[in-house]
């Protein structure tokens, strides 16, 4: 079993071949569709780094996509196929909402509770697929993705009046009330910036990630990866841990939904940015360790950002970024065997020649 | 309500069961040709996806909806090349290789769509298949309408290609030989079966049937192409053929079963039910799962399913 916390040069090597590929594919759409990449990548590197606030909002959409990236990756690695994570963000964003709400008492406490639920709801919505999988062995692909279509129709209906418990009654968008401010997350480089305190959330994450994988459960996890007999040998109670591994990985999740409300929107919105794909992609890039996640997150957080202004200053449809994503993604599933192939190839020629020679 | 009104509902009901199954059964039946070859393609509602937008496109720019119809079913089979690319010669998981293709073709499909119809004020839109009018059997009472009423594409499921797809799959050669490669690809290949093919035209077949059944949507059922259009429809599909035990016949059941779901939601929307129209639109995705939950259990998958094959390994 190799050890998955360590990067090797190699891969570090392919990951940014990888990369490179689809940015120069990216650069044939630029050029399909009208527009030149020079130009479109030069827009796309000042829309993420070209001020302090643009910087600012970097971080922002980090937050996110590394938290739910960290939460994919657990569940991956225990091949299970958890892509439902938008369905448990919003979970936790809705169950969020209602403690803000709906719960009386101070502010601290309901802050604490508001994150406990969010967690708790994230940890569940994923826990359902766990426990179809355990006991019906429905495929979790199918049911964590049918999952985050009914999370979303939830949401529709919660903040939808005037049947929908959340929904604000002052205003005919569909949306909650706004949360208390005292609520709302202190934000670290003052009013104008909306980087907020979220970051040492995501900082305890990315240490929590590191030793996640030493830890019992996280070797547990790892072995279930590896096939139900390798499980059985090592004693590991296979149903106990898909379920585990599910909760965990949909408490990132949640995690996420939650600072959404907290620290960003303040209140709850039928329309949300959707990091499902996102994350899936991300974890994927980063070889499922947590090293590769806060690298690979790094890139598609200005890819993001950078791509959103690229597309307001030129004329480059924001597709092209999307579709840099999914060429990313199939060139990381080919990759594996691509770089065996490579391996062989230069292991076989040496023989070769001594033959010759 | 009335009796009269309560039999057009069912009437109107029932007809839209068979028009909305169209596009679940369309993609079921490709599926169980890959599926039953040992592949399981998730990256089914991306293929659907690219069908759907190709199929628009070119409907709407040689203004021919055949034309449009074709360019769906050969969309389908350009992009599931990349699915049987990945899981047969780079002996990829095919369920991360689905979960890639999802996400390739939702960037893929708005470039393609934004590239050949710009931004417009009024998204553009085509004359969808006409409903054919059966000549006397349209004029049956209540069965008239429910059967005889259809476009030509949702006629040519039921009649052609369900039945086609039935005779190739239980009845030739070529049907034993995707079994025999899903069941075991070791035995085919020293039959001299040629494994790494028939796993290759099994895949390319169910993205045909796929495209078909994303221009469905957009040209048939439709008239114009959004992102969302698809909206679950090829994951239920791959449901349906679970379901289905891998059988045709079933399949068709099982689609029949999704698009009356979806027909009760939009009609019980439509009468203002007491139910909030957000928990009917949940409905086709609770299904799912429930099938699912019923099928998975006792379903006998293929021996060599999501398991690639290669010579050197024993």
């Amino acid at each position: 079993m190799t050890d998955r916390t360590k990067v090797s040069t190699s891969q570090l090597l392919s990951t940014f071949a990888m990369v490179l590929v689809a940015l120069l594919l990216g650069a044939v759409l630029i050029i399909f569709s009208g527009n030149s990449p020079a130009e479109a990548y030069g827009a796309m590197l000042r829309g993420a780094f070209g001020s302090k606030n643009k910087i600012s909002e970097l971080f922002v959409k980090l937050i996110p996509i590394m938290l739910m990236a960290f939460g994919v990756s657990i569940a991956f690695r225990a091949q299970l196929w958890n892509i439902g994570a938008t369905g448990q963000f919003v979970m936790g964003a809705i169950a969020t909402t209602i403690v803000a709400l709906h719960v009386a008492g101070p502010i601290p406490v309901r802050m604490v509770l508001s994150f406990l639920a969010a967690v708790v709801a994230g940890a569940l919505w994923a826990g359902i697929a766990g426990w179809l999988r355990n006991k019906f062995n429905a495929n979790e692909v199918i049911t964590t993705l049918m999952l985050s279509h009914i999370a979303r129709y939830f949401l529709m209906y919660v903040v939808t009046g005037p049947s929908g418990f959340l929904h604000d009654p002052h205003s005919d968008l569909t949306q909650s009330d706004a949360i208390p401010e005292g609520m709302h997350l202190a934000r670290l480089l003052g009013p104008s910036y909306r980087l907020h305190s979220g970051l040492f959330v995501l900082v305890l994450a990315i240490v929590f990630m590191f030793f996640f994988w030493k830890t019992t459960t996280g070797h547990r996890i790892d072995l279930i990866g590896q096939g139900e007999k390798v499980s059985i040998y090592a004693g590991v109670d296979v149903r106990r841990t898909v379920m585990t591994t599910m909760l965990i990985s949909g408490a990132f999740a949640g995690l996420a939904g939650w600072l959404e409300i907290v620290a960003i929107q303040y209140r709850l919105q039928s329309t949300f940015t959707d990091y499902g794909n996102i994350a899936t992609i991300i974890a994927l890039l980063g070889a499922l360790s947590p090293a590769g996640i806060l690298a690979s997150a790094c890139f598609f957080s200005v890819l993001l950002c950078g791509g959103s202004s690229m597309q307001r200053m030129t004329n480059v449809p924001y597709s092209v970024v999307d579709v840099m994503q999914g060429l990313i993604i199939i060139l990381v599933i080919a990759k594996a065997t691509l770089a065996n192939r490579i391996k062989g190839f230069w292991e076989k020629r040496p023989k070769k020649e001594a033959a010759n020679g | 309500m009335a009796d009269s009104t309560i039999l057009a509902f069912f009437i109107s009901l029932l007809a839209g069961t068979v028009r909305l199954a169209t596009p679940i059964l369309l993609p079921a039946l490709g599926q169980i040709y890959t599926q039953r070859a040992g592949i399981l393609n998730l990256g089914t509602e991306g293929t659907m996806l690219m069908g759907a937008v190709c199929g628009f496109t070119v409907a709407s720019v040689t203004g021919s909806l055949w034309l449009g119809m074709a360019a769906g079913i050969m969309a389908g089979v350009a992009y599931s090349l990349i699915m049987a690319w990945l899981s047969v010669t780079m002996r990829a998981n095919q369920v991360v290789a689905g979960i890639g293709m999802n996400i390739l073709s939702t960037g893929l499909a708005v470039y393609i769509y934004r590239l050949v119809f710009g931004i417009r004020t009024l998204p553009p839109s085509v004359v969808p298949f006409p409903t054919v009018e059966i000549p006397v059997l349209s004029k049956i009472p209540v069965l008239g309408t429910i059967l005889f009423s259809h476009n030509i594409i949702v006629y040519l499921t039921y009649v052609l290609v369900l039945p086609f797809s039935w005779f190739v799959l239980e009845k030739t050669t070529f049907g034993l030989k995707i079994k025999a490669v899903g069941e075991n690809p070791r035995a085919a290949d020293s039959k001299g079966i040629n494994v790494g093919l028939v796993r290759y035209l099994s895949v390319l077949i169910g993205g045909a049937y796929a495209g078909a059944g994303g221009a469905f949507m957009t040209i048939a059922y439709m008239n114009t192409f959004t992102e969302k259009i698809i909206g679950g429809f090829g994951f239920i599909a791959v449901s349906v053929v679970i379901f289905a035990r891998f059988k045709p016949i079933n399949a068709m059941f099982g689609a029949l079963l999704f698009g009356m779901a979806q027909a009760l939601q939009l009609r019980l929307q439509a009468q203002g039910v007491g139910i909030p129209s957000q928990f009917l639109l949940m409905m086709p995705y609770i299904m799912t799962i429930i099938a699912l939950v019923i099928a998975s259990k006792k379903a006998e998958f293929p021996s060599a399913y999501t398991i690639p094959y290669s010579r050197m390994e024993r």
